[in-house]
Order: structure tokens, then C-alpha cells, then sequence
């Protein structure tokens, strides 16, 4: 068994506060469930980073809004297509330092990686859509009422078997 | 990012979530975790380290298999050098909240209660 991850190795300052009390915070939830439906050799996967990314071409996540109102984030989500690389893209996230995935995609999104293991036929394959929304969200209600279901609907129509959640 | 990975679960897709902060995202109730000790901004890897990203990226979908009970949690077993400077992956200024509670350091507490203020 390997030594367990300490969670506040890299949380600096108050947020080490807001982590403990956020945890006590968390009521018990009953954990849906659903099993994997076929081997991961055969699975479709898309993955999902809440870094904030998006394609240079598309509108960026509205950093005006939340230096106007710092209790906000912008609850949006952008399409980041298969095979899509560090400089087709911008990181728009205020809690991190964007400049690495802007560097080397991968930090955040691994597209390539994903496709390294296709073509190494460990996995069946990269859905054509991967996606980003920005992962500062205080009250996620919008997001979860309004962003979701359009991302479940894109998921459902490319046959995604498997969804892996990538935090920035 | 717990709240969707739940969503999306419950919908009938498997999920599987990265986390560095894995006492957080277990408290939410995901369905599977995997846990690394990577900073912000870098979860899956420094840029330019595709040997680190893949073997990342491939324990996080193995887990797909290999967690078999909901809540189930793999530790990854990569180090992050200890020598790191303290500073990487953090933004280079501080974000709007953080420069907000230096100004109204009384409204912390809603930030702790997670008690968001509704303003237009």
C-alpha cells in the first residue's frame, strides 16, 4: 500500500482553514455508482478539467465578473477537442498559475498522454470532446442546474464509457 | 468538482477523479478517487514530463477497474520533490477573494460557512 497523499501539502495560508471546514461541512451523501460497462481497452474516454480552458477562438471564462463580485465564478464550460494543443488555448483561472498548461497542455488536460494510450491500445479510445469549466465555484448551483446537463448531453451523444475528473 | 463527478455518475456514466486534495473530495461523497500529491496548475505533471503525465493519467483509468465499492480510493504513489519551490502552480497575484477578505476580513466566516452572498 502506498503512503497516503497529504491533502494540505500544497495549500498555502487560509485556504488550509477553509479545506478543514469545508470537509466538516460536507453532509454524508449516499455514493452513486456505476460500474464500468465493458474493459478499459474497449472504453470511450472523455475527460474533464476544471482548469478554466479554452480554445483561443472561443470566448474566455469571465475573469471581469468575478474581480467585480470575488464571491463568483464564471459557471460556463468550454469544448476542448481531441487533439488540441498548448498553443490553441488560454487557462482563464485566477487560483492557479496558468501558465503551465499554456506551456504544455498535458498538466492539466492530458489529450496526448490519452492518445499515447490508445495507440498502446490500454484504452479503446479518446471521445472526440473533452471538456473545462473553471473550478472556482463558491455556489455551483448554475453550474450544476444549467452547465451540467449540456455536458452529459455532449458525453451521451459520443458514447463516452468513462469520464476522468482532472482538478486544476 | 465532486458535486459533478456525482452528477455525471448518477446519470449512468462511470467516473473516475484526480484529487490533491483527496480528504476534501472524499468528504463529498465521489464514487471513485484517486489521490496524487501534485501542486495546482500541474495535477497531472510538470510541462515537458510525458513519462509523468502518462503513468499519471493511466493510474487514474486503471482505477476504473480496479475500485470495485462505491467511495473506494487509490493512493498514487508519485513524490513531488521536496526541494520544490513553495510558490509553483499558485497564480502570480492574488485572486479577487483573497485581496477582498484583506479589505473585509469580518465576512470570513461566510467564506468558512460557505454562506455566498447573492448580489447582482
Amino acid at each position: 500500500m502506498a503512503n497516503e497523499v497529504d491533502s494540505y501539502r500544497f495549500v498555502r495560508g487560509i485556504n488550509a482553514r477553509l479545506v478543514r471546514s469545508w470537509i466538516k461541512a460536507e453532509p454524508l451523501r449516499e455514493i452513486p455508482w456505476t460500474p464500468l460497462r465493458r474493459p478499459l481497452s474497449d472504453c470511450t474516454v472523455a475527460l474533464i478539467s476544471t482548469g478554466g480552458i479554452a480554445l483561443r477562438r472561443d470566448p474566455p471564462f469571465d475573469q471581469e465578473g468575478e474581480r467585480r463580485n470575488p464571491w463568483w465564478g464564471d459557471p460556463s464550460f468550454r469544448i476542448i477537442p481531441r487533439g488540441t494543443k498548448a498553443d490553441q488555448v488560454r487557462v482563464w483561472h485566477q487560483h492557479i498559475d496558468p501558465s503551465l498548461a499554456e506551456q504544455d497542455l498535458n498538466c492539466l488536460l492530458p489529450l496526448d498522454r490519452l492518445d499515447e494510450l490508445v495507440e498502446a491500445r490500454k484504452v479503446g479510445g479518446s471521445a472526440p470532446s473533452h471538456y473545462s469549466f473553471m473550478g472556482y465555484l463558491l455556489d455551483p448551483r448554475e453550474f450544476l442546474g444549467k452547465t451540467l446537463p449540456q455536458i452529459l448531453e455532449h458525453l451521451r451523444s459520443e458514447a463516452v464509457d468513462l469520464v476522468a475528473l482532472v482538478p486544476a | 468538482m465532486g458535486l459533478a463527478q456525482r452528477e455525471i455518475e448518477s446519470a449512468g456514466i462511470t467516473t473516475v477523479a484526480l484529487s490533491n486534495i483527496p480528504d476534501l473530495t472524499r468528504a463529498v461523497g465521489v464514487p471513485r478517487l484517486v489521490a496524487i500529491e501534485h501542486p495546482f496548475g500541474e495535477t497531472v505533471g510538470r510541462p515537458g514530463d510525458p513519462d509523468r503525465q502518462r503513468a499519471v493519467l493511466w493510474g487514474a483509468l486503471e482505477a476504473a477497474e480496479e475500485l470495485t465499492k462505491p467511495g473506494g480510493i487509490k493512493q498514487l504513489p508519485f513524490a513531488w520533490p521536496a526541494t520544490a519551490n513553495k510558490r509553483e502552480g499558485h497564480p502570480p497575484t492574488p485572486p479577487p477573494i483573497v485581496n477582498y477578505l484583506r479589505r473585509h476580513p469580518w465576512e470570513l466566516p461566510r467564506l468558512l460557512s460557505r454562506d455566498i452572498p447573492r448580489r447582482e
